[in-house]
């Protein structure tokens, strides 16, 4: 009765990231595409929690729907998010064509058959730890030590030369803050 | 007749596990006691505040005054809702919702006491037992600046949105010291789990261990509860009201309703990371009880700095968040992780 009920949920879960993601893409006011994509998220790390990876869905929330949209959302409020006008364009008919050829792909990829799971190289155990902040961190800060620091020193980077960018060209402004 | 039934029933089956019942009315337990505790420390914060600048504060309603807060529910229910005709009405209902819904929904996670067995059942005092209890909090906390944001954007309005974009810079920052500050406890304790955390301080509280981590987390908890001297989206003198200007009778209390469940929140967050949750050390009281006194306690601190600061300026309240703030954070975490090695 459980598997019933639990299988409805992680449908219904998926519908709604699917319906979400259509949202971004097909809203045309900009506040909307935001708040579709952070449903989205959402959504999304719903799914995780319900195959039990909490870590990785708390990380999802805090990550992507708390911090780099609440950005997405700060830059449409500085420059005032507009609709915009929807008109039919030579760009607007490829879109729409290679959507309709990914569409076609999509479908094809379902006559393959149901998903199986991976046999032999995940057992029950290593199942059910995937996900935890344990099993994430031992990962990151052991095989994959090197290239975690260089990419956090590249978001560095990136993070002072944007400031650079948009600071240094005018002229500073004298401020008497300590 | 009856097979559509049965199939039906299929569905509804899982509703009656007592696992189910239990959750629902516990959901209920903890929506309704954190909703209803709203007016009390509406009336508390007036009623101290009033104390601490040598006046009475309301006391003419009621045994105490204590009819007040219900007068002002009632006053603010009946109020018109006026909307203004540029806003965009959507966004504009949903702000207040979604400030409300994610303060009561943070409360899930935090443990008032040791389980207890009613009916054979044995039933843990939390909303849920999740093994990332403390990351779900700042997640859901985290949402809650949508709350403001959206009511900043919606209204239509300069102040508004000045407000809006105060409160979400503010509390991104803020995020970040009280995330580390927290970190240097997960780093001493080895989970993530707030259970775990409070029974490892069966005999000493992290206050003790950690000072300086304590008053990192409880001035960062301050600026991310919006609460004076740190309620800069809301200053009267520059921004009217801020993200809720233009809003009236119930969203606008709504909106109040939100600030002060966080602030219930972040005590309980206090309590269970730094002053050993439930644990009594010796007194004789019952856990609930202890913990209870020992929000009750934050939340009179919480109300007397209020009454204590005037409001810092905005560029400081940056900068201190920013290069006191977080570097004091990183070194405490850094200290204790080497410590904890050694």
């Amino acid at each position: 009765m459980f598997e019933i009920t639990y299988d409805l949920v992680v449908f219904i879960t998926g519908l709604m990231a699917v319906l979400a993601s259509l949202g971004v893409i097909l809203c045309s006011s900009p506040i909307y595409c935001a708040l579709y994509l952070i449903g989205h998220m959402i959504c999304l790390a719903l799914l995780f929690l319900l195959y039990h990876a909490e870590f990785v869905a708390a990380v999802q929330i805090i990550v992507y729907a708390g911090a780099v949209m609440i950005l997405f959302l700060f830059i449409i409020a500085l420059l005032g998010g507009r609709k915009e006008i929807q008109e039919a364009s030579f760009e607007r008919f490829m879109a729409l064509s290679f959507a309709g050829t990914l569409f076609g792909e999509l479908l094809l990829a379902a006559t393959v058959g149901p998903t199986k799971p991976i046999q032999g190289a995940v057992d029950a155990q290593v199942l059910a730890e995937v996900g935890s902040a344990k099993v994430v961190g031992l990962e990151l800060f052991s095989r994959h030590l090197v290239p975690f620091e260089l990419a956090s020193v590249l978001l560095l980077v990136a993070a002072v030369g944007i400031i650079c960018l948009a600071k240094f060209p005018s002229a500073p402004l004298k401020r008497r803050t300590r | 007749m009856s097979e559509f039934f049965d199939e039906v029933m299929e569905f509804i089956d899982p509703l009656f596990e007592p696992a189910f019942i239990i959750g629902s009315i516990k959901a209920m337990v903890i929506a309704g006691a954190l909703l209803g505790v709203v007016p009390l420390l509406v009336w508390l914060e007036r009623r101290l505040m009033g104390r601490f600048q040598v006046r009475l504060g309301p006391n003419r309603v009621g045994p105490l005054g204590l009819g007040q807060p219900f007068a002002d529910s009632i006053k603010l229910l009946f109020k018109e809702s006026i909307i203004q005709s540029s806003a965009d009405k959507f966004l504009y209902h949903l702000a207040p919702a979604v400030v409300v819904f994610t303060a009561i929904v943070a409360f899930a996670v935090i443990p008032f006491g040791e389980p207890v067995t009613v009916l054979g059942q044995e039933i843990g005092l939390w909303g849920a037992n999740i093994n990332s209890g403390i990351l779900f909090i700042f997640a859901i906390s985290g949402m809650g600046i949508y709350g403001m944001v959206l009511a900043g954007l919606s209204s239509n309005n300069k102040y508004s949105l000045m407000g809006g974009l105060r409160s979400s810079a503010q509390m991104i920052s803020y995020e970040l010291a009280l995330g580390l500050s927290a970190l240097s406890v997960i780093v001493l304790t080895g989970s993530l789990n707030l259970i775990d955390l409070v029974e490892s301080q069966a005999t000493v509280p992290y206050i003790i261990l950690q000072p300086l981590a304590f008053l990192l987390f409880f001035i960062a908890g301050v600026a991310e509860t919006n609460r004076a001297p740190f309620d800069l989206p809301e200053a009267e003198q520059e921004l009217v009201a801020g993200f809720h200007t233009e809003y009236t009778g119930m969203k606008f209390a709504m909106f109040f309703m939100g600030e002060y469940i966080n602030m219930v929140t972040m005590s309980a967050m206090i309590t269970l990371l730094f002053l050993g949750g439930w644990n009594a050390y010796g007194l004789p009281l019952w856990p609930i009880l202890a913990f209870s006194l020992k929000v009750f306690f934050l939340l009179c601190v919480f109300i007397w700095l209020r009454s204590t600061f005037p409001r810092l300026r905005y560029d400081r309240l940056m900068t201190f968040g920013w290069k006191v703030l977080l570097p004091l954070c990183i070194l405490n975490l850094l200290v204790t992780s080497v410590i904890k090695v050694l």
